[in-house]
């Protein structure tokens, strides 16, 4: 890490992706200043016209690949950083983009113009599908919190670390009503917490943004959510929308037919 | 004589999007603004989904405007299954974007446009000389997303939104205070729509029309008419007024009104709607000796600082009248249907379209953002306005031209339908 006497050379970038990440690190308000105080912000192309090009000490990057470009733009900032930090769902686990490698082609390429099928875009994935990534900021959108404390650590020289047991920890302990005996899809049992819970005390189920949690034992998560009569199907594509490229490769979920348009 | 304006990756804008230009012997032969932003194809990723799943999945567009795009799903879903929400659900779902309007708006006013005004490449750098106004904005950020943390459950992607209904209200506690915090913070709201008033623009007149929504009393919410210069359409009719559509050797998409680029935003907003501005956003801008409707489209950031007046008085206007109690979400039985939304969000019309079938699986998606209707007139305007700045350098050129952008407040991540493309630069 930096030198003492020397601040951290820091950039914030964005591949293909929604701004909601970075926007999770402007958005702390009250103590942005003094955080940018601590580092030397190098490059930000969402708020800053100019970029410089030096060595990085850190790079947060959000978004996802699915572009030659955003492949290009990864690899390059990847050699010019000692840390890269994947920052949110997209950089993480694909996020919803990468719903997409799961999905039948029928029911996108319509939407890809005549002329230019042939320009076809790469299959969404997450950035450790091409390179290393030293730091993982989980969430869509990332937890604010969070990001800032990740910053500091990472300022001082400590390794930041995830939080792993699922979200029904936090739920738990957040006094809420269980959305699973709800009748309710939530993937808390099987996600990363450390969102503080945030969907489901707002009373929506979790959807898996963070990522499965470490041990998240599967047949008897699809196990309960069958017998509860819910759809597999349905189960499936909850599953696969925010993190299905983390899924154990080996799963077995459904055994509903797919939608037929 | 050839000059040429290449920004291959234009700053302080949401999303990726690259400027081509091409000027031989004082004549705009070529200008093109395109996203660079990778295809995500939301509409694809829709099919075969669940009616109630629709507004999580279309809400990861835009992190800015994610939840006007909730809201908009939210209603267009509604639409599709024939469900009336609530007058209470109707004025929480009005300040929950409401909240997101004045956060956009702070954020992109300050970050994003002020520094080209002030001759700084960032916010960042403004803050030895412009602190307070930084403080300002960061003020009224905070506020927005408070807001929308209460309402929404978190500052985007918000959850408590549901078709038919809220998952979860807020206290009368929570929203006394945050009206308190409202009435405070309208002098950070006042003195950015007076800083907007007085930054000079160009003399300049886009040579397209507007489109708002248009409802007595309101300034472009969440229903009403659509309303251009000379015409007004309902609604239901949008598919014979707008039409998507892209050129024979670009991928990039776009929306036009009747075969014509037209610009929907604040500017927008306000030219239809500026009688119904709150008395003291309306005695700024009378102040300000700008008139109404106007198609000088640099005018845009003026507008939102002027809408950031009237939505911090309108919040507290909401937060008054509001007395929140706990109501089930509406009860409805799935059927087959066909729903249309539109809602003004941060940067102009946003629509979302679902058809489902009786077992409630959509079956077709589609989505129009602001920044997909705009990019035709983006594009319009700069080659209207090319020819008034080439007496300047390439590098002023360029500026220029940015600034012009950057009034649209564009965000290339909203174009849903955006290929990338090599361009020829011969």
């Amino acid at each position: 890490m930096a030198k003492k006497d020397k601040k951290p050379v820091v950039g914030f970038y964005g591949l293909t992706g929604c701004a909601g990440c970075l926007l999770s690190f402007i958005f702390n308000e009250n103590e942005i200043v003094s955080l940018l105080g601590m580092v030397d912000l190098a490059a930000f192309p969402f708020i800053k016209g100019k970029q410089g090009d030096k060595e990085f000490d850190i790079i947060f990057l959000e978004g996802v690949v699915c572009s030659n470009d955003d492949l290009d733009m990864l690899k390059k900032l990847r050699a010019k950083t000692k840390i890269l930090v994947s920052l949110g769902a997209c950089a993480s686990t694909g996020c919803i983009p990468a719903y997409r490698n799961f999905i039948d082609e029928a029911k996108y390429l319509p939407l890809m113009y005549e002329k230019v099928h042939r320009i076809k875009d790469k299959d969404p994935k997450p950035i450790d599908a091409y390179v290393h990534v030293d730091f993982t900021i989980p969430g869509c959108p990332p937890n604010r919190e969070e990001v800032k404390s990740f910053i500091k650590q990472l300022i001082l020289g400590k390794t930041p670390r995830l939080y792993n047991d699922p979200v029904c920890v936090e739920c738990k302990l957040n006094g809420n009503h269980c959305l699973l005996d709800e009748g309710k899809i939530c993937l808390g049992p099987i996600t990363r917490g450390g969102c503080d819970s945030v969907c489901t005390n707002g009373r929506f189920e979790c959807w898996g943004c963070r990522g499965p949690c470490p041990d998240a034992n599967y047949e008897a998560f699809i196990a309960l959510i069958k017998d509860k009569g819910h759809n597999s199907r349905t189960l499936k594509e909850r599953m696969q929308s925010f993190a299905g490229l983390k899924l154990p490769d080996e799963l077995q979920i459904e055994d509903a037919p797919d939608y037929v348009g | 004589m050839m000059k040429k304006v290449n920004v291959d990756h234009l700053t302080k804008i949401e999303g990726h999007a690259t400027l081509h230009v091409k000027i031989k012997n004082g004549v705009v032969e070529d200008c093109r603004l395109t996203s660079i932003e990778g295809s995500r194809y939301f509409e694809g990723m829709l099919k075969g989904r669940r009616w109630d799943e629709a507004f999580e999945i279309t809400s990861r567009i835009c992190g800015i405007c994610s939840t006007g795009h909730i809201v908009t799903s939210i209603q267009a879903m509604e639409d599709a299954l024939g469900v009336k929400p609530s007058p209470q659900t109707l004025m929480l779902r009005e300040l929950l974007t409401i909240a997101e309007r004045i956060r956009s708006h702070a954020t992109h006013l300050y970050f994003l446009a002020l520094p080209d005004h002030l001759g700084y490449e960032s916010a960042i750098a403004m803050i030895p000389k412009y602190k307070k106004q930084v403080v300002s904005a960061l003020t009224l950020m905070r506020l927005g997303n408070d807001m929308m943390v209460l309402l929404g459950g978190r500052e985007m992607h918000a959850v408590q939104a549901a078709v038919g209904g809220f998952r979860k209200f807020p206290s009368q506690d929570a929203i006394d205070d945050v009206r308190k915090r409202l009435e405070k913070a309208k002098a950070d709201a006042v003195a950015t729509a007076k800083l907007f008033a007085k930054l000079p623009v160009p003399d300049f007149e886009s040579p397209c029309d507007w489109l708002s929504l248009y409802k007595k009393g309101e300034i472009g919410m969440h229903y009403g008419d659509l309303k251009g210069s000379d015409h007004t359409f309902k609604r239901k009719d949008f598919a014979k007024w707008l039409k998507e559509t892209h050129e024979s050797d670009s991928t990039a998409n776009f929306v036009v009104k009747k075969g014509k680029a037209y610009f929907t935003n604040a500017l927008a907003r306000l030219n239809n709607c500026h009688k119904f501005l709150s008395p003291d956003a309306k005695k700024i801008l009378k102040a300000s000796k700008v008139k109404l409707p106007s198609k000088n489209t640099f005018l845009d950031n003026f507008a939102q600082a002027i809408e950031l007046v009237h939505y911090v008085d309108e919040s507290i206007r909401l937060c008054k009248k509001l007395k929140p109690k706990k109501e089930k979400i509406k009860d409805f039985k799935i059927k087959a249907g066909h729903g249309i939304g539109v809602i003004e969000v941060p940067r102009g019309l946003c629509w979302h379209e679902y058809k489902i079938n009786k077992n409630g699986e959509i079956t077709f998606g589609n989505v129009m953002t602001p920044t997909c209707q705009n990019l035709r007139a983006m594009n319009e305007d700069i080659k209207a306005y090319l020819p008034q700045i080439l007496k300047y350098s390439e590098s002023r050129i360029q500026l220029e031209i940015e600034k012009l952008i950057r009034a649209y407040d564009p965000c290339f991540s909203c174009s849903t339908h955006f290929l990338k493309i090599k361009w020829d630069k011969t």
